[in-house]
């Protein structure tokens, strides 16, 4: 087992590099002057040589590149061009914003999502089971930012009940939930389409087993037939969804803290493209980019404690 | 005690099983043969209340006298494991492969007896026991990835035994086991059966193991009982033509001077559902056919000799 | 008996996106006016016999903005989803045929891409590089590599087992051949399948990312960048942020269930019965 544990970190450890040289290939390398990019094409040599010198940009590519990883180890991402504070103070700023959206988001999917789809399944070709599937086609064709405005138009605009955007900061609680509300539900209704039709198919696959046969003969009622016997098997094949999930999660909450003017990384790493905050951009990326594949890493590994039959075979 | 008058399984107009007459008493050791399609399944499932959704069941299924014709899931559900148990073809997947061994035989004994954990396991470990399991602490520990194939039958004779019923139908319990392994269910079934006195429908199509086990068969062929009597008198002296024809196609080793003959068949095939005849369903294949088999079932009559036979050859106008 | 009927989804697919390339064509030669045409003077109008759907706050006639939109969505999608999807089928098929390092280096390359959320990879590469519609198409055709990949090796690797493979391989015919001539024509189900799920998700990005601005600039229209004006707009005039939106909802479920058709009649696995 822990030969196992350590093949997948090293393996986590492997991609986490790639990613991030990915990134800074991408960001440093290819565009190739970000000193151009930032100052613009009427800038003076002069003042590009200089900024270059001040942001490190002189010094060898491959050299930059150790520097950035080195210094984001220990939590310094540079400074950002446009605000002029360090950028970790950014990010420190907005990250309770991020993560309270992405937590109700994530919460509301997956209760949305497990009744939606086990439900579905239990209603097989019957009209609770279309009515499932109608909706979340819908669900993954929807829009996120188009069902984000529609609701504002209902909610805000119209009915006025809810604030059509922003956030009146932490100070009261309540107020800051309900800032909360549309946000969360725009991006809960998205996501939770995909994961209902996982959950659907996989519950299906499951009820059609055999020791679904088994339980029945002996005479369990539907209701712990479903919940006790199918949920957990079907929750296997999902608990691998859930990985992919986190990507979405993280488009998802981008787009929606733009379009409801939240605080959050999301907006920030939006108004970081329009300034030409290259080192902002840089970190944030990165940043998702290792929590998608962290929460792929911890699925792995969850996948393998959930399922007895894997607990063997762990090479 | 079971019973079943007239009853019929049918999807629209196409009978799966049609108007089967059976009654099963404690300790009865009964077959079920014939060949795929025939509606032995079907028969089974329509016993345990289980048969799939879309087909319609008519005529009576009496349960210790008690009308099971319109009665709703929670009244199976209090005869299922209780009163009737079921284990199927197919051990591999049978079992929830996240729950322990122990766990999944002691369920029925923590639902239907209301018992506690550990008297739950108790039981169940007697259980595995009654049924053969060598090692039974062992086993309860474990999943069900980490048993043979016929271990796990094994362990769902135990589970099928937990609230101990008085019928125990067996559907094809051999079939996906190896001919050393099934010998030793099949035996393991009767001894069961004789030790709980609990009924035993054994269904299968292999006619050794089921003259092993039986003492009573049912012959069966597109959905209808054509013949039914003492195992040792259908098997040896078979009345219906499809019965003779069955048991005529059994492989014989040669004996002595090997002088080999050619493996008597049936001829034709079994037609699909929807094209079975309205009478008789063997005609069209039945050797000794006569003009209104086709087009009039046959009735149930005695043989003779203690059995039952539907065939117009037997019946009145013979 | 009875042939089975095409399923629902396949058939509503199919309509939806024939009416929408049906539009993007059309828009290549006709549309009622120029798309970018300004008319201030009749600014906001509602639905009328003159504006269809009515114009927007420059004039503009939301019509033929919404059907040269589609053109421009049309292009990006399957310009991306070709280059992606047929560099990715070839790793796949790669993989498949040589197993060994090869496979395990093409699996590991795609792990990575998996890691990258689409739309993130498509915002840095807009950052880097300015927002163009260009670079979306480059996003796109970049995070399709992985999934193509990942598709076209895991049918190649059924079909590698297959007897006909077994009898061309006993024939001596190397392992290019063989890719060309039978897994690759065996796997086109799936492939086909992913790319028409992929279209649609495709072009969820593209109007995700014109929303952002990180997509088709100005003057070039895009349904997304219809949404982010009318957002601003949305107190004086609503209807204007429907019908994008209705746009893209069209092309994506009729992409969307026109993959899932497919998918249901190539499949002949997936029974549908309730069980016993």
């Amino acid at each position: 087992m822990s030969l196992f544990l350590f093949r997948r970190i090293a393996g986590l450890i492997l991609t986490l590099l790639a990613v991030s040289v990915v990134v800074f290939v991408s960001m440093n390398v290819l565009p190739g002057d970000p000193v151009l990019t930032i100052l613009g094409l009427d800038s003076t040599e002069d003042a590009r040589a200089a900024l270059r010198q001040q942001l490190g940009l002189d010094k060898p590519i491959v050299g930059q590149y150790f520097t950035w990883i080195f210094n984001a180890l220990q939590g310094d991402f540079g400074i950002s061009y446009s605000y002029g504070v360090p950028v970790s103070d950014l990010i420190r700023e907005r990250i309770p914003m991020t993560l309270s959206l992405a937590f109700c988001g994530m919460a509301l999917t997956t209760v949305l999502a497990l009744v939606l789809g086990i439900s579905a399944a239990s209603n097989h070709k019957r009209p609770g089971d279309w009515g499932v599937m109608l909706i979340s086609q819908l669900g993954i064709a929807i829009p996120a930012f188009w069902l984000s405005m529609l609701l504002v138009m209902l909610f805000a605009v119209k009915l006025r009940w809810l604030p059509p955007g922003g956030f009146p900061g932490w100070g009261e609680p309540l107020l800051a939930l309900r800032s909360l509300i549309l946000p969360s539900v725009a991006l809960a209704l998205v996501q939770s389409a995909v994961l209902a039709r996982v959950t659907r198919s996989s519950a299906l696959e499951v009820i059609r087993l055999d020791y679904v046969r088994t339980a029945r003969a002996s005479g369990f009622s539907r209701h712990r037939i479903l919940w006790r016997h199918v949920l957990p098997n079907a929750l296997i094949p999902i608990v691998t969804i859930v990985g992919l999930q986190f990507a979405a999660l993280v488009s998802g909450t981008i787009v929606i803290e733009n379009v409801f003017y939240l605080p959050g990384l999301g907006r920030l790493i939006f108004q970081s493209i329009s300034n030409r905050d290259l080192f902002t951009v840089q970190a944030l990326v990165m940043m998702f980019a290792l929590i998608v594949v962290l929460a792929n890493f911890l699925v792995d590994i969850a996948y393998v404690l959930i399922d007895p039959r894997l607990k063997g075979r762990t090479t | 005690m079971i019973e079943l008058n007239n009853l019929s399984v049918r999807l629209g107009q196409f009978a799966a099983v049609r108007s089967a007459n059976l009654t099963i008493r404690p300790g009865d050791r009964i077959g079920v043969v014939g060949e795929s399609g025939c509606g032995k399944s079907m028969l089974a499932l329509s016993i345990m209340g289980m048969v799939p959704d879309g087909l319609q069941v008519d005529g009576a299924l009496r349960i210790n006298g008690h009308d099971m014709s319109h009665a709703p899931e929670s009244d199976w559900n209090r005869h299922r494991a209780r009163t009737m148990a079921m284990i199927f073809q197919e051990p591999m997947a049978a079992l929830n492969p996240l729950r322990r061994i122990g766990d999944t035989v002691a369920e029925p004994l923590i639902v239907h007896e209301r018992l506690g954990k550990q008297a739950a396991r108790a039981r169940a470990l007697a259980l595995l026991d009654e049924v053969g399991i060598p090692d039974p602490e062992l086993r309860l520990r474990q999943y069900p990835h980490e048993l043979s194939g016929g271990q796990r039958q094994r362990v769902l004779i135990a589970l099928a035994l937990a609230c101990n019923p008085s019928l125990l139908i067996a559907d094809e319990p051999t079939t996906a086991l190896d001919a050393n392994v099934a010998l030793r269910i099949t035996d393991l079934l009767v001894r069961l059966s004789r030790t709980r006195n609990m009924a035993l429908l054994f269904i299968s199509h292999d006619l050794a193991a089921v003259a092993r086990a039986t003492s009573d068969i049912v012959v069966m062929y597109g959905g209808d009982i054509v013949e039914r009597g003492a195992t040792h008198q259908v098997l040896h002296h078979p009345v219906h033509p499809y019965t003779r024809g069955l048991l005529a196609a059994r492989p014989q080793i040669a004996r002595g001077s090997g002088k080999r003959r050619r493996l008597p068949t049936i001829p034709g095939t079994v037609p699909p559902l929807a094209d079975l005849p309205a009478g008789c369903r063997f005609s069209g294949r039945c050797p000794q056919e006569l003009p209104h088999c086709a087009s009039i079932c046959p009735q149930p009559v005695a043989t003779g000799s203690g059995g039952i036979v539907a065939c117009h050859q037997m019946g009145a106008g013979a | 008996m009875t042939r089975s009927p095409l399923p629902a989804n396949l058939v509503i697919g199919a309509i939806l996106v024939a009416l929408v390339i049906g539009v993007a064509l059309l828009s290549t030669i006709w549309t009622p006016y120029d798309h970018a045409a300004l008319d201030i003077a009749h600014k906001f109008q509602g639905a009328s016999p003159a504006h269809w759907l009515g114009t927007d706050q420059l004039g503009r006639d939301v019509v033929s903005q919404l059907m040269v939109a589609a053109g421009n969505s049309m292009v990006v999608a399957v310009t991306a989803v070709l280059i992606g999807g047929t560099i990715g089928t070839a790793l796949g098929l790669l993989a498949s045929a040589r197993g060994g390092w090869v496979e395990d280096l093409v699996m590991r390359l795609s792990d990575l891409g998996f890691a990258f959320p689409a739309l993130l990879f498509a915002i840095m590469l807009a950052a880097a590089f300015g927002p163009s519609l260009p670079n979306v198409v480059i996003a796109i055709a970049f995070i399709n590599i992985p999934v193509f990949a990942r598709v076209a090796r895991a049918s190649a690797n059924q079909i590698w087992t297959r007897e006909y493979v077994f009898a061309a391989r006993a024939a001596g015919l190397g392992q290019f051949a063989i890719s060309r001539d039978h897994v690759l024509p065996n796997i086109a189900a799936p492939v086909i399948v992913q790319a028409t799920i992929e279209f649609a998700l495709a072009i969820l990005i593209e109007a995700a990312l014109s929303y952002l601005g990180l997509g088709a600039q100005p003057p070039a229209p895009s349904w997304g960048r219809m949404l982010s004006e009318a957002q601003t707009l949305m107190y004086i005039a609503p209807h204007l942020a429907i019908y994008p939106g209705l746009a893209i909802v069209t092309a994506v479920l009729g992409f969307g269930l026109l993959g899932d058709g497919l998918r249901d009649i190539s499949d002949p696995r997936l029974s549908r019965e309730r069980p016993a």
